[in-house]
């Protein structure tokens, strides 16, 4: 009868992990669901315990410490400097994880999902345990590829490792311009994972490794979670003052006139206009 | 005496239990996994041509709008589509999928998520319309699963999507709909019950525009092994919108008319006399 019994058990635990590998355990996953958002008070630099601009002592090369130097000024001036997304493109990766606006992060067996409400700042990382693909085409916000991991050993999930490659830009790390190398070889290495005190909290400590740097440079993000959320959209397009045609920026004004972004900046060559009929 | 037999069946009925109470039972929903591309063209009713070959039960309004914009379209503007300077299409017309897009099913939540627009949230949680949501081009989408065929399975997903604002067209050519974004639009997405790799979505749109409800039905078909793209309209976008006017730039980055003997811009704040 032991026997039998014993039998039964272990057809219920074989069935268990047959039920298990159809349908998602959400149960050995963390529980991030809910939207995140940047707290309170923090900025849009990159490291946010340093101050934006200089203040962040961005570990660049001489030559991106020159492109940099030279895109403060410009911005000082009116002008966008080296930084690309006034013409609203996507911010790519890293700084797509300023999360400027608010994120969602939906947890699939072979795929998470980050959802940014801006543009279409959409990370897919696969935790299939892919390799990386020949010949991708680059994206802004890349090819990234997961390891979900269990540092405690408790049997659930604590962390998603993440690198992310095969990025394209022109891209920033914030506002203020900070320079990733053109070649766009960089490599984005994260480690998401919740506060040990707080499970409202989530932290990303992000590695940046590239040309444009002496050294991998590590940031930690951290994200605050509101469980009811209301989501609400964030169109670049709507309502963008910015006009860039050809290599200049240029400004429209609130009655809808071309205007100059700097002091004494020319307006644009209008030779392709028949402008004798007028 | 309690047979050792029933306690194991007990047993194993509860592990059941467990199981099924701990994870969300994918065994449930429809597979609709991997990507889906449209597979008609880029008008709103699949099966008719685009533009006037729609024939779109427009009120005699819209439809003067809707000519409107046709002719605009014709000597080179946008007429009513705000697309060119990559507003987001909005709903309905998100789902002619010019992009391919892709589901995710979660217990309370289902996802589209488009190459080229911000992801729809379908909430399937029984939840009640909000009261003042803000607007969205999207709209605020509550959702059903239903069983239709009582086999314990989901076969269709019903939406209903209200709370939008615009300005919004139904494609292209600038179909318009109703300026007071009082757009309401109901889906029915189902799987083909003979073909597995193609999904229907049934559309009803129920707006001020429109002499009566217009249904279209879209087409899409599955690619098991996708690869994903990024479409994202501001990157390479030659239109340029100065006021009311849109313009175009030059492959040489020089403004440029959009319509024969299109006026420049005005430059008036710009200072002239130095250049």
């Amino acid at each position: 009868m032991r026997s039998s019994i014993g039998s039964i058990a272990l057809a219920a635990v074989a069935i268990l992990a047959v039920s298990a590998a159809q349908a998602f355990d959400a149960s050995r996953y963390p529980d991030w669901s809910g939207q995140w958002r940047r707290p309170a008070g923090v900025g849009n630099q990159w490291d946010t315990s340093k101050p934006a601009r200089r203040g962040q002592q961005a570990p660049l090369t001489p030559e991106y410490q020159a492109i940099y130097e030279a895109n403060l000024k410009d911005q000082a001036a009116g002008g966008q400097g080296t930084d690309p997304t006034y013409t609203c493109i996507p911010d790519g990766m890293p700084r797509a994880m300023n999360v400027i606006f608010p994120m969602e992060i939906v947890i699939q067996p072979h795929v998470t999902h980050i959802m940014i409400e801006y543009l279409s700042m959409l990370r897919r990382i696969y935790t299939d345990g892919r390799s990386w693909p020949e010949n991708l085409e680059p994206s802004f916000m890349g090819y990234s590829i997961g390891q979900w991991r269990d540092e405690d050993g408790d049997g659930r999930y604590d962390a998603l490792a993440i690198e992310t490659r095969n990025l394209k830009g022109p891209r920033s790390f914030d506002a203020s311009g900070i320079p990733l190398h053109e070649d766009n070889q960089t490599v984005v290495k994260e480690r998401i994972y919740l506060d040990k005190a707080n499970p409202d909290i989530l932290h990303d400590e992000v590695t940046t490794i590239d040309h444009a740097l002496t050294r991998p440079w590590t940031v930690i993000k951290n994200y605050h979670r509101v469980r009811n959320p209301v989501w609400v959209e964030a169109i670049c397009a709507e309502g963008n003052q910015h006009v860039r045609i050809g290599a200049e920026s240029y400004m429209l004004s609130a009655d809808g006139y071309l205007m100059p972004a700097k002091k004494g900046q020319a307006p644009p060559d209008l030779r392709y206009f028949n402008q004798s009929r007028k | 005496m309690i047979c050792p037999r029933s306690i194991a069946a007990v047993a194993l009925a509860t592990i059941f239990l467990t199981a099924a109470a701990w994870a969300h039972d994918e065994t449930k929903y429809p597979d609709w996994s991997g990507q889906w591309l449209r597979a008609g063209g880029i008008q709103w009713d699949p099966t008719k041509p685009i533009g006037r070959g729609q024939q779109a039960p427009l009120t005699p309004e819209y439809q003067a709008i809707f000519e409107a914009s046709l002719a605009d379209q014709a000597a080179g503007g946008p007429g009513n589509d705000a697309r060119y300077s990559c507003f987001p299409v909005g709903m309905p017309r998100l789902m002619s999928v010019i992009f391919p897009m892709e589901f995710i099913f979660s217990p309370r939540i289902t996802y589209i998520l488009f190459e080229n627009n911000m992801p729809r949230r379908i909430y399937t949680d029984g939840r009640t319309w909000p009261n003042d949501p803000e607007p969205t081009f999207a709209g605020y989408s509550i959702g059903q699963w239903i069983d239709a065929d009582g086999d314990g399975r989901y076969d269709a997903l019903e939406v209903e999507t209200r709370h939008m604002k615009g300005p919004r067209t139904l494609e292209g050519s600038g179909l318009p709909l109703h300026k007071d974004n009082q757009t309401m639009v109901k889906e029915r997405i189902f799987l083909d019950k003979t073909n597995p790799d193609i999904l229907h979505d049934e559309i009803t749109t129920i707006d001020h525009a429109l002499t009566r409800p217009w249904t279209v039905t879209k087409k899409f078909r599955r690619e098991r092994n996708p690869t994903w793209f990024e479409n994202d309209c501001s990157e390479d976008n030659h239109h340029v919108a100065i006021g009311k006017e849109n313009y175009f730039l030059s492959a040489d980055g020089y403004l440029m008319p959009a319509k024969r003997g299109q006026a420049p811009p005005d430059l008036k704040y710009f200072n002239r006399s130095k250049y």
